[in-house]
């Protein structure tokens, strides 16, 4: 009867304003503190502030996609739907309190995000990166499910409480283990997690679903996931099964995400491709403070994924704002001579890398400054060191970013829509 | 709100926040505008220097106190607050800064636009924020901050082609050797729950830990001094710098960890500071004889300079860790000499640059008969730089020197062998460059000096004479602190 109109942005502007309103809603909500569905939720202070953080950059990510869709003129209005969904998912995730609970609230998560990667169905680029996301994500949830049915069958019980009754003082070392079941089961549990935070070992989508998936799938997937995953994470290995034995695994994953994510790009000349590494070494740098275990560790993890956040929504929106004709910028060497044509994208872009390099003055360098300092006060003297090597590494081509603005001049001045 | 800003701006930490207020106003003002820019500019800069005197006058010398102390909250847990105080080693240094910035803005006054302005102050307020520390990691955050005004200063208003490699060079360097000393500070402010200094001064450190911490801080240091394994990027940052670049650079930011060294190396680790003075005469040492040697055989202007600076802040540090009253004395003078000397040696190149657009030596010649003015003040400026008695370098390197024999004397012999070299390079530098053959062929235009440039040149001059004729109001200032930071470490 309408003409068939593009209904993307129509949508999109309720959606934005309805997770305004969960803001709220979350912001003011009577449960304080509380146990909800036969303990398979809970909400306390925790929840609360990684739920208003999830729903915030939500929200800027939304902002960021409205001018893509009508730009691209991508009429996929279910585009928005399924940021919602996994929105909504992720909020009970962070809240998740049984093992059962979380493991749907992920599934939920992940089912929404294959789609939203594989979207543009006219580009082979982002069918692929559907198809490598579909598989390895769906790899990933195998082995956490299959960890979560180890830990039930060795002790009997999902909820996280409980569980954290029974690994209380459990010893679980590799060798003289009580139980191998309940190791191999939290082994297979962290390795899922482990898949979904683009950590090291279980890396190798993250580049490639990064750079083929479109800008705004890769911005919504590669911020929010982050927080719900890593909050889920602490509620397991901090609360329901604290042990030494698997902040010895982050230790070591942290160490080779760093390093990997500092060398690796290095080399790359695509943009978000270089955003990959450098979230696969962010994601490092926070795992210090994971693998200390310490009230310093948790607190640090937790200002530096908010940082982290706030400097990777900054970034994803400055590339989703340079446009050059029909299409986004692909190449790191686009950029030139930007600080002529734009300056304030210029400026604010080479703040955020700055910031991601941990200069002074600017966030980024807080929360590695309260990163290494949660790993000195638990004596993990190897990993800050390897964490500085690696951010003078990184430092070099965060800031070939600033080079590549304001020093070189390109054959081709490449006009920018705002 | 004026109330809650009046404290503050009344005392210290006006003096840092007029430059960035400054800069805040011009970033808003358009480019078009640019008489009111420069106007604001030369202004504010110009009452920031006029301001830092009054410490000086309120100063009280017989106090090894910090003096105007603030404090303001930072962050609440692990005891760091935004803690900032003078005192008789650092006075000198926050004049210095204001000196020398409203020089830097006048050197660029009619090439540059508003960014160039903005990027000056903020290079003036962190040093002036490095400077007068009373907190190991504001100290450590204004330090660093320092590097991204200067990596674009250098990278943008640099000179030539590998300017980018100069603003690369100067960045990562000192970023890797700045990272190790900020595991230290969070090291020690996990071992003494906090980072204040005059408290750290008072704790006591294993002797095994005192000398990794001494490393981890030497490793910063060291590549602002710069000692000898990690100069190199000094003379590249300097030769691509622009002129005001320069200056910055080797007035201000070169004095940086030589007061690092002095501030905290050498108080806080008494213990380890005796096993390190080998440590440090062997590279000063060899940094002094190799960049003398090195100006000889260099054909830039800028390059020669940027190692003779080398060489000087060696000296500086020879004179530090001689650990008697002279030696500390001798190189804060020094430091002190050597603000305004290599910046006004650097002002005069960039001249010469901004006329006939060459650096290399070999075009230049004769130039006496074409400028009169400018030979003239190169003459003084390098003579200053060979510290000629009755300038300010003078002044720093005897009692280092003096200091150094007490110490070692073996180190004090290969360091006046230094000033033989200096003394060398310098004379024939300036024979070369002002004396002989005029060459027509290369050099097409001649105008001398104009007015504003010779107006750059006075401070320069009247400071170090003043400091040269009579040291002794410099010296009164900080002779109780220093004889105090002696005292506290026994090292006599």
């Amino acid at each position: 009867k309408n003409d068939y109109p593009p209904l993307v942005r129509n949508v999109g502007r309720p959606g934005l304003l309805s997770v305004l309103i969960t803001i709220l809603l979350v912001g003011c909500s009577p449960l304080a503190v509380a146990n909800l569905v036969y303990n398979n939720l809970i909400i306390d202070n925790f929840t609360y502030f990684c739920q208003i953080f999830l729903l915030l950059s939500t929200a800027s990510t939304m902002v960021m996609c409205l001018d893509y869709f009508k730009q691209e003129s991508l009429n996929a209005f279910e585009s928005i739907v399924l940021i919602l969904l996994p929105t909504r998912s992720m909020l009970f995730m962070i809240s998740a309190y049984d093992s059962i609970a979380m493991y749907l609230a992920i599934e939920l998560q992940s089912l929404c995000f294959y789609v939203i990667a594989a979207s543009k169905r006219d580009s082979e680029f982002s069918t692929e990166a559907g198809l490598k996301y579909l598989n390895l994500g769906a790899f990933s949830s195998g082995i956490l499910l299959y960890g979560c049915s180890m830990i039930y069958g060795f002790t009997g019980v999902t909820n996280f409480e409980e569980l954290a009754k029974i690994l209380t003082g459990y010893e679980i070392t590799l060798f003289g283990a009580q139980s191998s079941g309940i190791f191999m089961g939290i082994l297979f549990i962290a390795v899922g997690f482990l898949f979904k935070i683009t950590a090291v070992p279980f890396h190798m989508w993250a580049p490639d679903v990064y750079e083929g998936s479109p800008t705004t799938a890769t911005a919504s997937f590669s911020i929010a996931p982050k927080i719900s995953i890593l909050a889920n994470m602490l509620r397991v290995f901090i609360y329901s099964s604290y042990d030494p034995t698997w902040q010895q695994l982050f230790f070591f994953r942290s160490i080779a995400s760093m390093i990997l994510g500092a060398l690796a790009a290095m080399a790359q000349n695509k943009v978000k491709r270089l955003l990959a590494y450098s979230s696969i070494g962010h994601v490092g740098y926070l795992s210090i403070g994971f693998s200390c275990g310490t009230i310093e560790g948790i607190q640090s993890l937790l200002i530096g994924t908010f940082i982290y956040v706030l400097m990777t929504v900054n970034v994803f929106a400055m590339v989703l704002a340079l446009r050059q004709q029909n299409r986004l910028i692909k190449y790191i060497a686009d950029l030139g001579a930007l600080a002529k044509t734009n300056p304030i994208l210029a400026i604010t872009l080479s703040i955020a890398m700055f910031s991601y390099a941990g200069i002074p003055p600017l966030a980024g360098f807080c929360s590695k400054f309260y990163l290494f300092f949660a790993a000195l006060g638990c004596g993990a003297y190897l990993l800050a060191l390897i964490g500085v090597v690696t951010s003078v590494i990184s430092c070099f081509y965060y800031i070939r970013f600033v080079k590549i603005m304001y020093f070189d001049t390109p054959k081709t001045w490449i006009l920018y829509k705002p | 709100m004026l109330q809650v800003l009046a404290p503050f701006y009344s005392n210290l930490s006006g003096i840092i926040l007029l430059p960035l207020l400054g800069s805040l106003i011009i970033l808003v003002i358009p480019n078009s505008r640019v008489r009111l820019i420069r106007g604001l500019t030369i202004w504010t800069s110009l009452i920031t220097f006029l301001y830092s005197p009054s410490f000086w006058i309120r100063f009280e010398n017989d106090t090894a106190k910090f003096q105007f102390v603030e404090t303001i909250r930072w962050l609440p847990y692990p005891n760091i607050n935004f803690y900032i105080g003078i005192d008789g080693i650092s006075l000198f240094f926050v004049i210095l800064t204001t000196f020398l910035t409203p020089i830097c803005i006048l050197v660029g006054f009619y090439s540059y636009k508003k960014e160039y302005m903005i990027a000056f102050f903020i290079c003036e307020s962190f040093p002036i924020a490095v400077f007068r520390p009373l907190d190991l990691l504001i100290f450590y955050v204004f330090l660093e901050s320092v590097s991204i005004p200067m990596f674009i200063i250098i990278g943008v208003w640099g000179s030539r082609q590998r300017k980018i490699k100069a603003a690369y060079q100067f960045f990562l360097y000192t970023l890797m050797g700045s990272l190790f000393m900020l595991l230290a500070i969070l090291f020690i402010s996990i071992q003494a729950g906090t980072t204040d200094p005059q408290i750290l001064l008072t704790t006591e450190f294993s002797e095994r830990r005192q000398i990794l911490l001494r490393i981890a801080f030497f490793a910063s240091f060291s590549v602002k001094v710069p000692m000898v394994p990690v100069h190199i990027w000094l003379p590249e940052a300097h030769v691509e710098a622009p002129t005001a670049g320069s200056v910055i650079l080797a007035g201000i930011l070169s004095k940086l960890g030589t007061y690092g060294f002095l501030r905290f190396s050498i108080p806080m680790f008494p213990e380890a500071t005796p096993h390190f003075t080998p440590f440090i005469y062997t590279p000063s040492v060899i940094a002094i004889i190799y960049t003398s040697l090195t100006t000889i055989r260099q054909i830039d202007l800028k390059k020669i300079i940027a190692y003779s600076s080398v060489a000087h802040m060696n000296f500086v540090t020879i004179g530090m860790f001689s650990l008697n009253i002279q030696g500390i004395e001798g190189s804060i003078s020094l430091m002190l000499s050597h603000g305004p000397v290599p910046s006004a040696l650097s002002s005069c190149v960039g001249a010469l640059y901004d006329r006939h657009k060459t650096r290399i030596v070999k075009y230049y010649g004769g130039l006496v008969s074409t400028m009169p003015i400018s030979p003239t003040i190169f003459l003084f400026s390098t003579s200053a730089n060979m510290s000629l008695p009755g300038t300010s370098s003078f002044i720093g390197e005897f009692p280092i020197l003096v200091g150094a024999f007490q110490r070692n004397s073996l180190v004090a012999t290969l360091a006046a062998l230094g000033m033989i070299l200096g003394a060398a390079h310098s004379p024939w530098l300036y024979n070369r460059v002002v004396f002989g053959h005029f060459k027509p062929n290369f050099l097409l235009k001649f105008s001398d000096l104009n007015r504003r440039e010779v107006i750059i040149f006075l401070p320069f001059i009247a400071g170090v004479i003043w400091m040269g004729v009579y040291p002794e109001v410099f010296l009164e200032c900080m002779h109780t602190s220093v004889s105090n930071l002696v005292q506290h470490g026994k090292f006599d």
